[in-house]
């Protein structure tokens, strides 16, 4: 006979569960991104890989993983890369 | 690159088991006969279970197919007998025909019970 | 009460059949609500699994042998903890373990992530609630956990050989590695599915991938342990076609974890991550397939039943899945960079998962040798031990260099000079040892010594590695806890370090004697000097026990006591005895009570040398990965700010 109470509770429970955001009205937005944020978005990634990379090598150079000469002839260009990074974000978020 | 690396990988596993001679045969008692060399044979011990396995003489019982009706194969082993051995267990054992009864020196036994998840010996 | 359990099973069907329908139109169709009730019918799934497995628990506990299950598997005399274990001791039990892992880690992984995007997370959904809903079936329908019977005086009981702490712990931490693996790739599927092939789905999941990593890694050493002083043969891996289940996926991931972070790095790899993930998902089910169905003869094989047919259908159904996926969006994964140097970080990188997946490919074309040759030679053949070890060897020791020279390489473009100058100390230090240890007389085995020698400088560069940046930072609890994933790394490889010296030692350098004693008899192996001394016996509340008392001298000293139990069912199971010297690098001096012949015994005496390393080096492995793992909580912020960013 529990069982059986106990059974048929579940059920509710599950169904009501189920059916709540029906109820709830949070809207059909499903969050999703438009092409513009899309672009963004690989734009926020570039930056966030430039940057990485960048702090990675800092990080190499003061542990002495990677010596000066090696260093001097890396940090250049993924300085570089960074600006370019950076910049196009700023172009892409004052767009708006 | 990759696809051409994993493919030659591939050819040389293929190649290697296939010619090097690694592999040996998977039986039973009902397909046994005729196989030279060294296998692997697999069955249901059958009694009565005499000798000892440590004598010059070996432990001698009878192997039949774990499945279905199949002639007695007789078994000479020489070795360490694994735990779970006896009448009516499975067990895997590898060595060679001589004459008609089969020598090995190599036993594995599995356990009988539905589930298992028992690790078992090697011999 | 068994009508509760099968109810609640029911119902789990129902709602991840739901989860995956509804899912998939509220995804497609872009209707949020719909998708939000997916999720919620995932969650509840957990639910109702969750009450399933406690009405089973209930009863295994209680000894209610109306359930054919607990009957067959436990008995009144088994203690709560064993009955406990015999949960997922048999086929119904262990399913249900799976689904609930299943359904728990589904739930826990989309309620975690609903501030990420929610249309990747309404496609995770559907992916993870049609996995969850076969296996519901397969509980349903074809393996129940409640089927009844009268109930039966006692139980069948659980094999002795069984009763021990590994039981209650190695599956359950396997169960957490394999279905953990199925996250990831419901989360690739999902970024395949939505279009959206960028890294967040890799970021997202970089956490779970590591923890089922991590389970599954240490739930195999300690099966290996298990092996080694509970069956007693003296080995702890017998690629046995169960064991390999787990290695293939554990290798597939191991490449996987690498491979991402050139993904993150430099956008590359992409379509190879879709396809290792899948590869890891797919092992994982292919090998729970394998050891339920019973097509290969194995020690550890359940019993064959109609359940390995759905199994294989459903591998195929998936394999077919993802590799449909990955067609349709190969545009879209397509890299944007390509490599620039064989000499490079990213070259490593690649390196290391062609040996990964190399080696992962050769366990499994053994595992499935048998079928085929069957399938196409109509006689089943087996591959043996020697095959193993040969491409061990030759993908493993490979693999176990490139530890080493990876983290030291630069990315993008190496130079051969660089590259020295860095690995000048690993270098000098493992030829040194390479040489002591060949003067030593390791030389009698050229892999070993191979194996030794590489260890030695993956190793020194780990040390270096953490020196140095204890310098620059000043304390290696900061550095430590700065640079998690990089630091926990290295942990982990010298784990992997730590295992390979092990392994060598105890399989490469390993002594092995048989002999017969008589008590006061010696026998002498490798410079020690085993006396059997007596026979005790003993009889303990389920079985009549003989023990050997042997003393050891020479190379190290002690006593061993190794011998036999005879169980009142019948059966008898070896007790090995194990001496380990700790001074000697974790040596044991392991015997195996052979046979008793009057009051002389064969013991068989296995010498295997720094074979401790590996059970330290599971530990080790274990504590790498908790650091790599740990939560970031700069690191969630980023995520956050990231996306708002984006949204403007």
């Amino acid at each position: 006979m529990t069982a059986l109470v106990l059974g048929a509770l579940l059920a509710a429970a599950a169904v009501a569960l189920v059916a709540l955001p029906f109820f709830l009205g949070r809207g059909e937005d499903l969050d999703a991104f438009g092409a513009a944020e899309e672009r963004r978005l690989e734009l926020i990634d570039e930056r966030d890989r430039a940057l990485a990379a960048l702090k990675e090598l800092e990080f190499d150079h003061r542990v002495g993983k990677i010596d000066d000469v090696d260093y001097r002839a890396l940090v250049g260009p993924l300085r570089r890369a960074a600006a370019e990074a950076l910049q196009a974000l700023d172009a892409d978020t004052t767009q708006e | 690159m990759v696809a051409l690396a994993v493919a030659s990988v591939l050819a040389v596993f293929l190649i290697y088991t296939a010619l090097g001679g690694n592999s040996i045969a998977l039986l039973q008692p009902s397909n046994l006969a005729g196989h030279a060399g060294t296998v692997s044979l697999t069955g249901k011990v059958r009694g009565p279970v005499t000798g000892d396995a440590k004598s010059g003489s070996g432990l001698r019982f009878a192997l039949r197919d774990i499945q279905g009706q199949s002639p007695l194969v007789p078994i000479v082993y020489r070795g360490s007998v694994p735990d779970l051995f006896k009448a009516g267990r499975d067990v895997n054992l590898t060595g060679h025909l001589e004459g008609s009864s089969f020598v090995a020196s190599q036993m594995t036994t599995k356990c009988p019970s539905k589930y298992t998840s028992t690790p078992n010996n090697k011999a | 009460m068994a009508d509760l359990g099968r109810a609640a099973l029911v119902v789990s069907l129902g709602l991840a059949v739901y989860a995956a329908c509804a899912g998939t139109y509220g995804a497609l169709e872009k209707r949020g609500r719909l998708v939000d009730s997916a999720r919620n019918a995932l969650i509840a799934c957990f639910f109702s699994t969750a009450i399933a497995a406690i009405v089973l628990a209930l009863a295994l506990v209680h000894h209610d042998f109306s359930f054919v299950y607990v009957a067959s598997h436990t008995s009144r005399d088994l203690s709560t903890v064993y009955a406990l274990s015999a949960f997922w001791g048999g086929q119904e039990g262990s399913l249900l373990l799976w689904l609930l892992v299943l359904t728990g880690y589904g739930a826990l992984a989309v309620v975690l992530n609903r501030r990420l995007l929610r249309d990747l997370i309404a496609w995770v959904v559907p992916v993870v609630g049609a996995i969850s809903a076969f296996f519901a079936f397969v509980l349903v329908a074809v393996s129940s956990p409640f089927q009844t019977q009268v109930p039966a005086v006692d139980g069948a009981g659980l094999t002795p050989s069984l009763q021990n702490p590994y039981m209650v712990a190695h599956p359950p931490m396997l169960y957490l590695g394999y279905v953990g693996l199925t996250i990831p790739f419901a989360f690739a599927a999902a970024s395949m599915l939505s279009g959206h092939t960028d890294e967040r789905w890799i970021v997202a999941t970089r956490r779970w991938t590591l923890a089922a990593w991590m389970f599954l890694g240490f739930g195999q050493i300690l099966g290996s342990h298990w092996a080694y002083v509970e069956v007693g043969w003296g080995g702890f891996y017998a690629w046995d076609p169960v064991e390999n289940a787990a290695l293939m996926p554990w290798l597939a991931a191991t490449a996987f974890l690498h491979s991402v972070m050139i993904q993150e790095r430099k956008g590359m790899l992409r379509v190879w991550n879709m396809i290792l993930v899948a590869l890891a998902f797919e092992l994982a089910i292919f090998g729970d397939f394998l050891t339920r169905s019973g097509v290969i003869n194995s020690i550890h094989s359940f019993a064959k039943s109609s359940i390995g047919a759905w199994f294989l259908g459903f591998v195929i159904v998936t394999t077919l899945f993802s590799l449909v996926l990955i067609l349709w969006r190969l545009p879209l994964l397509r890299a944007r960079t390509k490599l620039e140097s064989a000499l490079s970080r990213e070259a490593a990188f690649l390196y290391n998962n062609l040996l990964l997946v190399a080696l992962c490919l050769t366990v499994l074309w053994g595992v499935i040798f048998p079928i085929l040759t069957e399938l196409f030679l109509g006689q089943s053949r087996t591959i043996g031990r020697p095959y193993y070890d040969f491409f061990l060897r030759i993908f493993g020791l490979p693999l176990l260099l490139l530890m080493g020279i990876g983290p030291l390489i630069a990315w993008r473009r190496a130079s051969v000079r660089a590259l020295v100058k860095t690995l000048r100390w690993p270098i000098a230090v493992a030829l040194v040892a390479g040489a002591a240890l060949i003067a030593a007389g390791a030389g009698s085995s050229r892999p070993g010594v191979i194996a030794y020698t590489f260890s030695a400088f993956v190793m020194t560069t780990i040390v270096v590695e953490f020196v140095r940046g204890t310098r620059a930072t000043g304390s290696v609890f900061q550095l430590i806890a700065r640079n998690r994933r990089r630091y926990g790394g290295y942990i982990v490889h010298a784990s992997i370090v730590l295992l390979a010296i092990g392994i060598a030692g105890a399989s490469a350098f390993q002594t092995t004697r048989e002999q017969k004693l008589a008590i006061g008899q010696s026998m002498t192996v490798a410079g020690h000097t085993v006396t059997f001394r007596g026979l005790e016996h003993e009889r303990s509340g389920v079985a009549n026990e003989t023990r050997a008392v042997l003393t050891l001298s020479g190379q190290t000293s002690g006593t061993i006591r190794s011998g036999v139990n005879q169980y009142f069912t019948g059966d008898t199971s070896r007790e090995v005895g194990i001496h380990t010297d700790w001074l000697r690098g974790g040596e044991d001096t392991y015997v195996i009570f052979d046979q008793q012949q009057g009051k002389d015994v064969y013991f068989k005496v296995l010498i295997k040398p720094l074979v401790n390393l590996i059970w330290i080096a599971g530990f080790v492995f274990l504590a790498g990965s908790l650091v790599a793992l740990w939560p970031d909580a700069r690191e969630q912020r980023r995520l956050v700010a990231r996306l708002a960013l984006a949204r403007g």
